[in-house]
C-alpha cells in the first residue's frame, strides 16, 4: 500500500481560559489514504469540528493545538511556515463547511469568487484559463446553465445548490483532500442525498480523498468506506462502516446505533385511531403578493397553501412532513390561527374559527397551542419559570392563587423541578426550555398541540424523553397532536395519519404504515428514498431519488404541480392538476396514475 | 430596467415629501408674526403703500390660495425674488419706501446657486479630511477589537463628539492663524480660507464614521465567510480589503446620506463663525432679516438635495451589494 496522504498523531486541542485548561481534541490518531473517503461521527460537542479545523492549523484562540502531527504529503501541517501553509489550505486541502448560505462575501457573484480563490492559490493559473475550469466543475456539479449563475451572488441561489457551488470552489484547485465538515446538515433530505450521491460520482473521477464528518451515522454510512466514532474528543472506535454498523465493539458506538429509530425494520407503527374531529380544515388557501423585481407595481402571487383538507381527530397524531418552501409553516400558521386563510375554512370543535367573536375566539385559542422550534427565542429572558407558566392563565382571567397552583402543577407534570420555579430560564438546556413551553400550553388545558418543528432542535436523548411526555399527556388528558415536520423518523414513530406536502398542496394522506410500506405519490417514495438509513431502503434511490429542486411557487407548472419532476408524468399530467383521489382505505393521493411502486410492481408480475 | 423603476418609484416619493415639506414651511413662515409686505416697503411707509405692495405681492389673497400661486412658481423654476436683497449683493434693506435701488431685487433662486458651490465645496473638503482620518481608524479598530486601536478609535471619537464646534472654531482660529499664521480664517478670498472651517466640520463627522465603521468591520470579521477565507486559501489582505470592507461599508454609505445632510446644518454655524460665504450664512441673514421667500427658497432646495442625496446614496448601496436590490 502507497503512504497515506494525511497521517494523524497523537493530535490535542485545549480550550484555554484565564487559567482553565479543557481538552477539546484528546489524543486523535488516524490516517486516510489517496482517493479514500474517511468518516467522522459524533455527537454535538464531540470535537469534530474543531478538529477538522486543526487539520488545516485554523486554530484561533481561546483553543490552542496543545501537540501532535499532522502529516498531510510529507510534511507536517502545524509546522509548517506561513508559506507552505498557504501552498496547501485551499489549494492542496479543500474544506466545505455546514453553512453554504454564509461561506462566500454576499454581494459578490460566485463565480469571480472561485476565479479569486483558484488564482490566490495557484498564481500561475491565468484569469481565462480559471474562468473555464470553474465552469466546467460548475457544470460537473449539475449547476443548470452555469455561465449564467456564475454571475449570480450567493443569494441568489438555495441552499443545495450554494453547497454546490461551495463543491466546487473546493475542488477548483484539484485538492487531494477534501474535508467536508457536515455538509449536509442544513439540507432537505432530498437535497442532502443529492449531494452525497454528486460527492460519490465526483471522487470516482476525481481520486480525492474526502474526510466526512457528520452527526448522524446513517448520514455517514452512505458514503465512507471507513468511519471513526468521536466522543469528547478521543476517537472511541475506528472501523468499516459496514461493521461499525452491524457489529459495534464500544458500547457508546452502540448507544448511538440504539439511538436511530427504525423505520422499516421491526416498527409497529402507530394504527389511526376513531373519534370525534376535533379539527376540520377544508379546502383551505393562502396566497401572499410579493413585488415583482423590477417593476413599479407588479406583484407576484406565491400561492404558499392551496386547497389544503384534512381532519385530525381526539386522540390522533397527524403528520404533516415536506420540504423547506412546501408550505408547512405558512399552514402552521393558519392552523394556530395568526393568519387567515384567504379561501376554505377551519374549524374547530365544530365550530368555524373566522366565524367566531373575538371573545369567543379567544375563549377557543384555549383549545389550540402551538410549540414552536426555538426553544431560546421563545422564551423571554428576564422572567422567572413559575410567572412563564402562568402567564397563559392570567391573560385568560384566571386568579393568581389558582393560576400558582395550576401552573406548580403543570411543571410536575413535565418533569421540571419545583425548585426551577424562582429562576429564570438562564443556562436551562433546550429540552428542559421546551417544557416550559409545554407546561405554557399545558395549563390552558387544550384539546389541540401543533408542533411546528417542536423537537428538531434536541439532541436525539432529550427527543426520545419529550417524545415519551408527549406519550404521556395524551394517555391522561386525550390530547391531539399536529407534528410539523421535516423528520420522518420521528414521523413514522408517532403519527397515526400523515400528509406529505409538496409546493403548499398535500399530495398524499395515509396511514402510517401506508405512507411508509405503500406510498402512492413518486414524491413521497422520493422523500423516503433519500432518507439516511442503516437499514435497506425499501425505495433504492438509483430509481426513486428525484434530481433538480421544486420549482417556484411563482409560476406552478401548468396541470400537476409535480409533473415537472415527476419520473413518469405522462400527457395527462399537463392538463389536469389532480386533485386528493380517495384509494383504499381513508387514504389519498393527488396522482392521475396511482402505480405500485416500480420494484413493488416487478414482484407482483413474477407472482 | 431595475434602476429606471426603482428612481421612478423614489424621485415620486421624493416629490411628496417635498411637498410636504413646502406646504410646512409656507404655512409656518405664514402664522408667524410680521408683515411681509411692511417689511418690503419700509417701516416709514404709510399703510395704503403697505397695502398696496401686499395687493400686488398676492398676501391679501388666503394662505391655500397663495400656496397654490407659488407651487406654480416653483415648477417653473422660480422661487421668488428675495425682500431684502439687492441684486448689487449688499444686504441692507433701507428704512425709506422711495429708495430707488429697491426695485432691483436678487432672484432667490441666484442668491441660492450663487453660494451653493462655496458650501459644497466646505462639505467636500470637510468629508474628504473626516474620512481620511475614519475609515483608516475605524477599520484597525474594527479588526482589533477590545485591543488598542479599538480604545484610541473610541477615544478620538468621545473627543471629537464632545468638542462644541463654536468654541473648537474660536480655539482653532486663534492657534493656526492668529498664533501661528499658517491659514486665513475670515471671510473667503481663496481655498485656503476653506481649510479651517471644513477641519472643524470634520471633527463633527468623524465619530459618526468611526463609531459605525468600527462596530460593522468587527461584525463583518465575525461571519462565516471572512472566517472561511483563510482555509479557503485567500490571503489575510485580501480578505479584508476585496470583503470585509466592502461589506462594511454599506452602513457607512447609508449614514452619509444621512450625515450629508447634517453637514448642512453644522455648516450654518461654521459659515457664521468663520463669516465663509456660502448657503449657510445665506440662511442666517435670511433669517435675521425675515427674508421670508429667501427662508423659502433655501429650505425648499435644501430638502429636494436631501432627496436626491438618500436616492443616490441607496443607489451606491445598491450597487456595492446587490442584494439591497430585492
Amino acid at each position: 500500500m502507497t503512504d497515506p496522504i494525511l497521517a494523524v498523531s497523537n493530535l490535542s486541542v485545549d480550550l484555554k481560559r484565564e487559567d482553565r485548561k479543557r481538552r477539546i481534541v484528546d489524543n486523535v490518531s488516524f490516517s486516510l489514504a489517496r482517493g479514500e473517503v474517511l468518516g467522522l461521527v459524533g455527537e454535538a460537542g464531540s470535537g469534530k469540528s474543531v478538529l477538522a479545523r486543526a487539520l488545516v492549523r485554523a486554530i484561533a484562540p481561546p483553543l490552542d493545538i496543545a501537540g501532535g502531527k499532522v502529516v498531510f504529503e510529507g510534511r507536517d501541517i502545524l509546522t509548517l511556515n506561513p508559506r507552505g501553509l498557504a501552498s496547501v489550505r485551499g489549494n492542496r486541502i479543500g474544506f466545505i463547511g455546514a453553512n453554504p448560505m454564509g461561506s462566500l462575501d454576499p454581494r459578490l457573484p460566485i463565480g469571480n469568487q472561485i476565479v479569486e480563490k483558484l488564482r490566490c492559490v495557484q498564481p500561475g493559473i491565468g484569469r481565462t484559463e480559471a474562468r473555464e475550469k470553474v465552469l466546467d466543475l460548475l457544470g460537473r456539479v449539475r449547476i443548470p446553465s452555469p455561465s449564467a449563475r456564475f454571475h449570480e451572488a450567493p443569494f441568489q441561489f438555495s441552499g443545495g445548490m450554494m453547497q454546490r457551488v461551495m463543491i466546487v470552489d473546493a475542488l477548483a484547485s484539484d485538492p487531494s483532500l477534501v474535508i467536508a465538515d457536515n455538509i449536509t446538515q442544513p439540507l432537505d433530505v432530498t437535497v442532502a442525498a443529492q449531494i452525497i450521491r454528486l460527492i460519490d460520482n465526483l471522487r470516482q473521477s476525481l481520486d480525492t480523498a474526502f474526510l466526512f464528518i457528520s452527526s448522524s451515522l446513517p448520514v455517514v454510512a452512505q458514503i465512507a468506506e471507513r468511519t471513526l466514532v468521536m466522543q469528547r474528543g478521543r476517537i472511541v472506535e475506528e472501523g468499516r462502516t459496514a461493521d461499525l454498523a452491524t457489529n459495534p465493539q464500544q458500547t457508546y458506538t452502540q448507544t448511538l446505533l440504539s439511538r436511530i429509530p427504525p423505520i422499516w425494520r421491526d416498527v409497529t407503527a402507530p394504527v389511526a385511531t376513531t373519534g370525534e374531529p376535533v379539527l376540520t380544515v377544508d379546502n383551505v388557501l393562502r396566497t401572499y403578493l410579493v413585488r415583482r423585481r423590477g417593476s413599479f407595481n407588479a406583484y407576484n402571487e406565491v400561492k404558499a397553501v392551496r386547497d389544503v383538507s384534512f381532519t385530525v381527530k381526539a386522540g390522533e397524531n397527524f403528520g404533516i412532513v415536506g420540504e423547506s418552501g412546501c408550505g408547512k409553516s405558512t399552514l402552521t400558521r393558519l392552523l394556530a390561527w395568526l393568519e387567515q386563510p384567504d379561501g376554505g375554512r377551519i374549524a374547530f370543535l365544530g365550530k368555524d374559527l373566522s366565524h367566531l367573536s373575538a371573545r369567543s375566539l379567544t375563549e377557543m385559542r384555549k383549545s389550540f397551542q402551538l410549540l414552536l422550534q426555538d426553544p431560546y427565542g421563545s422564551l423571554p429572558a428576564g422572567m422567572p419559570l413559575r410567572r412563564m407558566i402562568e402567564e397563559p392563565l392570567l391573560i385568560h382571567g384566571i386568579d393568581r392563587t389558582e393560576a400558582a397552583r395550576r401552573a406548580q402543577e403543570a411543571m410536575a407534570e413535565v418533569g421540571l423541578d419545583a425548585e426551577l420555579a424562582e429562576r429564570l430560564p438562564v443556562g436551562l438546556s433546550a429540552g428542559q426550555r421546551q417544557r416550559i413551553n409545554i407546561a405554557r400550553a399545558l395549563v390552558l388545558k387544550p384539546r389541540l398541540l401543533i408542533l411546528d418543528e417542536t423537537l428538531s432542535a434536541l439532541d436525539q436523548v432529550e427527543q426520545a424523553e419529550l417524545l415519551d411526555l408527549f406519550t404521556r399527556l395524551q394517555a391522561t388528558h386525550g390530547f391531539s397532536y399536529v407534528f410539523i415536520s421535516h423528520d420522518l423518523a420521528l414521523v413514522r414513530r408517532m403519527c397515526h395519519r400523515i400528509a406529505v406536502m409538496y409546493l403548499g398542496r398535500i399530495v398524499e394522506l395515509a396511514d402510517n404504515t401506508t405512507l411508509f410500506e405503500h406510498p402512492h405519490h413518486p414524491y413521497t417514495r422520493a422523500l423516503l428514498s433519500a432518507m439516511p438509513t442503516l437499514e435497506d431502503n425499501r425505495f433504492p434511490r438509483p430509481r426513486y431519488l428525484l434530481d433538480g429542486e421544486p420549482p417556484s411557487p411563482i409560476d406552478l407548472p401548468l396541470g400537476c404541480s409535480f409533473r415537472s419532476r415527476c419520473p413518469r408524468a405522462e400527457r395527462d399530467c399537463e392538463k389536469t392538476d389532480p386533485p386528493l383521489l380517495s384509494l383504499a382505505g381513508d387514504n389519498y393521493a393527488a396522482c392521475l396514475h396511482r402505480h405500485m411502486a416500480p420494484h413493488e410492481e416487478e414482484v407482483a408480475n413474477v407472482e | 430596467m431595475f434602476v429606471l423603476s426603482f428612481l421612478l418609484r423614489r424621485l415620486l416619493q421624493g416629490a411628496l415629501i417635498i411637498l410636504l415639506v413646502t406646504f410646512i414651511i409656507f404655512t409656518l413662515l405664514r402664522v408667524v408674526p410680521g408683515d411681509p409686505a411692511r417689511l418690503i416697503v419700509g417701516g416709514m411707509a404709510p399703510d395704503e403703500v403697505v397695502a398696496m405692495k401686499a395687493k400686488e405681492l398676492g398676501l391679501d389673497r388666503p394662505i391655500p390660495m397663495q400656496f397654490v400661486s407659488y407651487l406654480g412658481d416653483i415648477v417653473t423654476g422660480d422661487l421668488g425674488t428675495s425682500f431684502v436683497r439687492p441684486k448689487s449683493g449688499a444686504s441692507l434693506g433701507g428704512a425709506s419706501f422711495d429708495d430707488a435701488t429697491r426695485e432691483e431685487r436678487a432672484k432667490v433662486l441666484d442668491l441660492i446657486l450663487g453660494t451653493l458651490p462655496m458650501t459644497l465645496q466646505l462639505a467636500a473638503v470637510a468629508l474628504a479630511l473626516a474620512l481620511l482620518v475614519a475609515v483608516p481608524l475605524g477599520t484597525l479598530g474594527g479588526l482589533y477589537p477590545g485591543r488598542w486601536p479599538d480604545k484610541l478609535a473610541l477615544a478620538i471619537g468621545s473627543i471629537c463628539v464632545s468638542t462644541p464646534n463654536f468654541w473648537l472654531g474660536i480655539v482653532l482660529t486663534l492657534l493656526l492663524s492668529v498664533k501661528l499664521k499658517l491659514l486665513p480664517a475670515i471671510g473667503y478670498r481663496g481655498f485656503s480660507y476653506t481649510i479651517l472651517p471644513a477641519i472643524v466640520l470634520a471633527v463633527e463627522i468623524v465619530p459618526f464614521i468611526l463609531r459605525t465603521l468600527t462596530v460593522s468591520v468587527a461584525q463583518v470579521m465575525r461571519e462565516d465567510f471572512i472566517q472561511l477565507a483563510p482555509i479557503r486559501g485567500l490571503s489575510r489582505s485580501r480578505t479584508i480589503l476585496h470583503h470585509a470592507l466592502g461589506n462594511s461599508a454599506i452602513p457607512l454609505i447609508n449614514l452619509l446620506g444621512v450625515q450629508l445632510g447634517m453637514l448642512l446644518g453644522g455648516v450654518l454655524v461654521i459659515e457664521f463663525i468663520f463669516d465663509y460665504p456660502g448657503l449657510g450664512l445665506l440662511t442666517i441673514n435670511a433669517v435675521l432679516q425675515r427674508d421670508f421667500p429667501l427662508i423659502q427658497g433655501i429650505a425648499i432646495f435644501i430638502s429636494v438635495m436631501f432627496v436626491m442625496i438618500n436616492v443616490l446614496v441607496d443607489l451606491i448601496a445598491m450597487t456595492i451589494d446587490p442584494r439591497l436590490e430585492y
